[in-house]
């Protein structure tokens, strides 16, 4: 016999796990539809040569590596964007341009497992490419806010900051172009390390006398507006546009907040960053993202210019489970119809059809046990309504129907079951 | 006389078409100074002394349509107002044409108090507003929507209880209904779109 164990950092999920992921998931779905994009899915495993080199040097340490059967060098999905690139110098010529994509699906990391880090998580992903218009920056800050609120979030920050801001603030402070890119990278930890810590790693790259004015330049004080007014001798023409751009779009402005701190330690980001975050939950950014410009550039001459975010579903999921926004969450059946005997079997399972044509999900009961057992397998189960079909009932065509949360029963007739069951308020 | 024109410059206000609040909101318009011919066969009336057409409509249309801006005022009850769940700006209730939406269960029925309605089947053509009602009372009841008719139900077991509109509750009392609760008091309101024209009639200063 073998132990029934899984790998660290994998999970399984239980009906009622399952039953909150999909919801989740559907609504985060149902926003990208509502925006137009289009559904696609990549291969979980690709040639290694397509991830490795992509994510940097820690990226590749992180990527499942393996020989498969026939000796090729594989390796698991590490995220959605490069197998979107791929996708993209493979298929372009076929694609409608700009191509509006969203992808859902799991990614692997040889993670060490801690608390929302798993080795195996989803990513729900949409990216606009084949255009440089900032109408598309305002879209998907539009479907940031959407998503969020779809899924019951009223308060959330989407922080953003433009890459050519940074550049002109650091190309203004005599940074080296091959220095600037390393700053980015040591800037975007000041959430984690705090800026004694960056302070000190910049210190390694730059001159002495110009982190001090780097820090107090990126983290000065003040709202969104007197943030940029501050900014306005760099390159702030961009941080504007998006802006105007935004309020067009409805975003909600109070949700919109400038941070010129903020990075995004990948390379491939050329434009406005975002990020987003739920205010008193430690977990860090639950979405983010940015423009980009050469993505393809590792798998075609062509270069396409994009915009795409990312969203940490897991990283959602347990921010909705901290904030106890599950509360009623449904399992699937809505009726569990009795098993009652040999005599009336046929007339139950003639219910149970015409409950689920008319589109509410129903079971039949399996075995003519007693009705209490039958009870206990709706309860546990979760099911809120029992449909009981006696002989008493049969010959009346009426049907008693028992509503699980309060115990009390009701008999009406037959054919008004399914109006009956439309009509239950309260659920 | 005027003649109808389809001319989006003149300011339009849709009325109740051959129903209860039909004349006593004819009577509100001639009342504020509007002259027109009394409704003949025509959908659309136009007013003597001023740019205004009178649109005649079904009650339960004209939010809809000022709503969406294809009129500019409208008069209606509340009860379908709120029903219809309509976006437009609310200018004033008028004052007539008073009426509740009452719970009301047979003379021999068991259901005496809220908590006797949990489970029950309640017909009526107002389901969000009983809808509304149920939640805040936290009472689950299963509603049975139907357009018309409510009052006969009972009888014919498509529900236990009724919920529906009633003036004076003669209707309720032919047929054996007790009214129990009130869900909703309603009466005539003057309605505006919510995209008001900039240069509509103002005819409330006539």
């Amino acid at each position: 016999m073998i132990k029934p164990k899984i790998l660290k950092g994998t999970r399984d999920f239980l009906p009622k796990d399952m039953a909150k992921r999909r919801l989740v998931m559907e609504k985060i779905e149902s926003v990208f539809i509502n925006f137009g994009y289009s559904a696609i899915e990549t291969p979980a495993m690709e040639y290694a040569e397509t991830f490795l080199g992509k994510y940097g040097d820690e990226g590749s340490r992180l990527t499942y590596t393996f020989k498969d059967k026939g000796g090729r060098e594989v390796a698991l999905r590490f995220d959605q964007t490069v197998p979107f690139a791929r996708f993209v110098a493979a298929y372009h010529k076929n694609l409608p341009m700009p191509f509006k994509r969203y992808q859902i699906s799991p990614v692997w990391r040889a993670d060490k497992p801690g608390k929302g880090r798993f080795r195996e998580f989803y990513q729900c992903d949409i990216d606009v490419i084949g255009t440089k218009s900032i109408l598309a920056e305002g879209e998907i800050a539009k479907v940031m806010s959407c998503v969020f609120e779809c899924i019951g979030f009223h308060k959330f920050v989407i922080k953003y900051n433009s890459r050519r801001l940074i550049n002109s603030i650091l190309t203004d402070l005599s940074v080296p172009t091959e220095r600037q890119v390393e700053t980015i990278r040591i800037i975007d930890k000041l959430g984690r390390i705090g800026r004694e810590g960056v302070a000190e790693e910049l210190s390694t790259v730059l001159p002495e006398r110009t982190v001090p004015r780097l820090l107090s330049i990126i983290t000065h004080p003040g709202t969104s507006e007197e943030r940029i007014r501050f900014l306005e001798p760099y390159d702030t023409k961009e941080i504007e546009a998006f802006l105007v751009i935004c309020d067009a779009f409805g975003v909600p402005q109070q949700s919109l907040q400038f941070d010129p701190s903020l990075a995004r330690g990948l390379d491939y980001y050329t434009g406005i960053v975002f990020e987003v975050f739920l205010p008193n939950l430690d977990i860090g950014a639950v979405c983010a993202g940015g423009r980009y410009d050469g993505l393809c550039s590792m798998f075609s001459k062509r270069r396409f210019s994009g915009v795409g975010v990312a969203f940490g579903f897991d990283r959602i999921m347990l921010a909705m489970e901290e904030l106890n926004m599950f509360r009623d969450v449904k399992l699937n059946t809505r009726v569990l119809v009795t098993y009652f005997d040999e005599a009336t079997i046929k007339n139950s399972l003639r219910i149970l059809s015409d409950l689920q044509t008319a589109g509410i999900n129903a079971e039949i009961y399996f075995e003519s046990d007693k009705l209490g057992k039958q009870l206990k397998y709706a309860d546990k189960k979760e099911i809120p309504f029992v449909v009981i079909c006696g002989p008493d009932e049969l010959e009346r065509g009426e049907a008693t129907i028992k509503v699980m949360k309060t115990g009390k029963q009701k008999r009406i007739p037959q054919s008004q079951l399914t109006a009956y069951l439309h009509g239950y308020t309260g659920e | 006389m005027g003649t109808p024109v389809n001319d989006m410059n003149r300011t339009r206000i849709a009325v109740q078409k051959g129903g209860r609040l039909t004349e006593p909101t004819l009577d509100f318009l001639y009342s504020q100074g509007l002259r027109f011919e009394p409704n003949g066969r025509n959908l659309i009336t136009p007013c003597d002394n001023c740019p205004i057409d009178i649109l005649h409509l079904r009650d339960d249309d004209i939010p809809e349509y000022v709503c969406r801006s294809v009129v500019d005022f409208g008069v209606v009850g509340e009860n379908v107002l709120y029903e219809k769940n309509a976006h437009v700006k609310v200018l004033r209730r008028l004052g007539f044409c008073h009426c509740s939406l009452v719970i009301a269960v047979p003379e021999t029925s068991p259901i005496k108090g809220l908590e006797d309605l949990e489970g029950e089947r309640i017909a009526t053509s107002h389901p969000r507003l009983l809808a509304r009602f149920l939640r805040e009372e936290e009472v689950n009841a299963a509603i049975i929507t139907i357009k018309g008719a409510v009052e006969v139900t009972p009888q014919l077991n498509l529900a236990d209880a009724v919920c529906d509109i009633t003036q004076t509750g003669r209707t309720l009392k032919e047929h054996s209904l007790v009214p129990l609760f009130t869900v909703f008091e309603s009466q005539a309101a003057l309605i505006e779109s919510p995209f008001p024209k900039q240069d509509r009639f103002d005819f409330l200063s006539l």
